[in-house]
């Protein structure tokens, strides 16, 4: 489940100084301690590109960014669960809001969906990981399937 | 505020003075005795804590489904007297450590642990439901049965906290959105005994500040900053207790009935501490998976492997897959359950495989959520729910229905456990 299919290049390897927020830009930012002092690796595959951005923290977070230069996923793998507020920009809004409601399911899975947001949360401690995706900003002919 | 570990010592004293008599009487009749120079075997430590299914601390209010609740006995370090047990304490394998609420422990003195700059050490820890814990880390003995972890650092769930929550820990993001677990009514039980596969809620990690995830906090002049926290078995990260035993210390076994379908109103098993190391904590016919570094094993079903799988007694429904690749069975009134056709449960076989090369078939049964809750019992076998939104996000959480019926051993990683090798991040047996 996790190979990365039809993975073409990659192109570049170097600091990050931020990740960009779900929704917007490549190019927006949005800082994060946890994040400064990372490693972006920038993967070019068919129909998208991928930022993987490892912090010194042990965690690792993956943008899929549209060829428009539109961030339409992210996910994250990280002993600790990352600020989402800050990954998901005004994304959180709806994670917010499940969050509150959630009743009777304990220490399982946390899935949203909401009209233009699924978002999903899971593991356990030490081992955290989850995505999120905007179906609307999903680019032509690329499936949901490859945020992971 | 009982105290019952005592009983222990006694009922082992009192072992060996029969035994004696036992001896001087059979020796007594005797004119020509040879010296015995064989030392009697010792005393047998009681390794063994009660497990209760019930539907919790909160219920009528709101039940809890499929909680494993134990009591937890804390004192204050060293002392014998000033201590306090702790009831419907969350008995969880997806967690190390164990956390209670602050009004479970108000009566007791604990000092605070603290870091390299004297400052008492807090902590965060955030849930996959995005919800969080926070509060002080402290200095206990904590007693489970007739073993004890003395001097452990155990984490205190601020009910009232002395320092607000730092934005950087909370998954959501803004201080004050409700998503708290800091009291019993959110918490569901009066704390969290985190006996998983690792001895440390983080490991060195969080021993490097270069390195430090939003997990320790301190907060000299009321800032709360990360802090570095060693892994020292003492005044350093949270432990595992059963890491800090002085034997039955490499992993635990939870052992619970078999119930039938369709529930029972509660149920009651044992913990049972150490594996291999004496007459009730044997492997026997268990098989051991290894697990990876985030104690994960690698789940087939239908010819796809969900590498992120994992057994978890602190989630309370199977949680796989999603409702959509199993045909569209959601529950329309309660989301993430799933909910096939009263009396036509769902039926679905995996492999599960671990990281030593360990195969074996698991067959999971779910019935309709809705009926389930119905009957108002607290305990499922076939309670189940999603995992995530497609396969691409899916995974195997084998939560407390897998446990009925089944002993289930947790190896801790880094411990010896004879028999079992290749598993340096622990394993889980059944």
């Amino acid at each position: 489940m996790k190979t990365i299919a039809r993975v073409l290049l990659i192109l570049t390897l170097g600091a990050a100084p931020a990740w960009a927020v779900l929704g917007e830009y490549e190019s927006s930012v949005s800082l994060d301690t946890q994040f400064m002092r990372g490693e972006d690796r920038v993967i070019s595959a068919e129909g998208y590109k991928l930022h993987q951005i490892t912090s010194p923290t042990g965690a690792v977070v993956t943008e899929y960014v549209s060829p428009e230069g539109k961030v339409f996923g992210v996910s994250w793998r990280a002993p600790v669960i990352p600020n989402l507020e800050k990954l998901l920009g005004s994304y959180i809004t709806p994670v917010q809001q499940a969050a509150q409601a959630q009743t009777r399911r304990r220490g399982g899975p946390f899935i949203v969906r909401a009209s233009d947001l699924v978002f999903v949360s899971g593991g356990h401690m030490r081992g955290f990981h989850g995505s999120a995706y905007v179906p609307s900003l999903l680019p032509k002919n690329v499936s949901a399937e490859v945020v992971r | 505020m009982t105290l019952q570990r005592h009983s222990v010592v006694p009922l082992a004293r009192l072992l060996a003075v029969v035994g004696g008599l036992i001896f001087l009487a059979s020796c007594g009749g005797s004119s020509s005795s040879t010296p015995i120079t064989t030392t009697p075997p010792p005393p047998t430590t009681n390794n063994s804590v009660d497990l209760s299914v019930n539907l919790g601390p909160t219920a009528p209010t709101i039940d809890y489904y499929n909680g494993l609740f134990a009591s937890v006995e804390v004192c204050e370090p060293g002392s014998t007297t000033n201590c306090t047990t702790v009831p419907n304490v969350l008995v969880d394998t997806g967690s190390y450590g164990l956390r209670l609420l602050s009004g479970a422990v108000s009566g007791l003195s604990l000092p605070a642990v603290t870091d390299s700059g004297g400052n008492a050490v807090q902590e965060c820890i955030g849930f996959i439901s995005l919800a969080y814990i926070w509060g002080p880390v402290v200095q206990a003995d904590i007693h489970l049965s007739g073993e004890s972890a003395s001097s452990a650092s155990v984490h205190i769930i601020s009910e009232s906290p002395q320092y607000p929550v730092p934005s950087s820990c909370i998954p959501t993001g803004p201080v004050g959105t409700p998503e708290d677990l800091n009291s019993v009514s959110t918490l569901g039980a009066n704390g969290i005994l985190g006996v998983g596969g690792f001895p440390q809620d983080c490991g060195s990690l969080c021993a490097d500040i270069s390195t430090a995830p939003p997990q320790y906090y301190s907060c000299p002049s009321g800032n709360c900053n990360i802090t570095a926290v060693p892994t020292a078995a003492t005044k350093g990260q949270v432990w595992n207790p059963v890491a800090l035993f002085s034997q039955d210390n490499n992993g635990v076994l939870i052992s619970l009935p078999k119930i039938a379908a369709g529930g029972a109103a509660t149920a009651a098993g044992s913990l049972i501490f150490g594996i291999g190391t004496q007459t009730n904590n044997a492997l026997g016919s268990a098989q051991v998976y290894g697990v990876t570094d985030q104690a994960y094993f690698t789940t087939t079903y239908n010819g796809t492997q969900y590498s992120d799988s994992f057994i978890d007694s602190g989630t309370n429904t199977y949680s796989f897959l999603d409702s959509g690749t199993l045909g569209g069975i959601e529950c329309a009134d309660a989301p993430g359950f799933y909910c096939p056709p009263p009396g036509s449960p769902l039926s679905v076989t995996v492999t599960n495989t671990g990281t030593n090369g360990t195969t074996g078939s698991v067959t999971i049964t779910i019935e309709n959520a809705d009926s389930l809750f119905n009957t108002g019992f607290a305990a499922f076998n076939d309670l189940g729910g999603d995992s995530g939104n497609s396969p691409s996000t899916d995974y195997f959480d084998f939560g407390v229905p897998f446990f009925y019926g089944r002993n289930v051993f947790v190896g801790i990683a880094g411990q010896t456990v004879t028999g079992v090798s290749n598993v340096p991040y622990g394993f889980w047996a059944y």
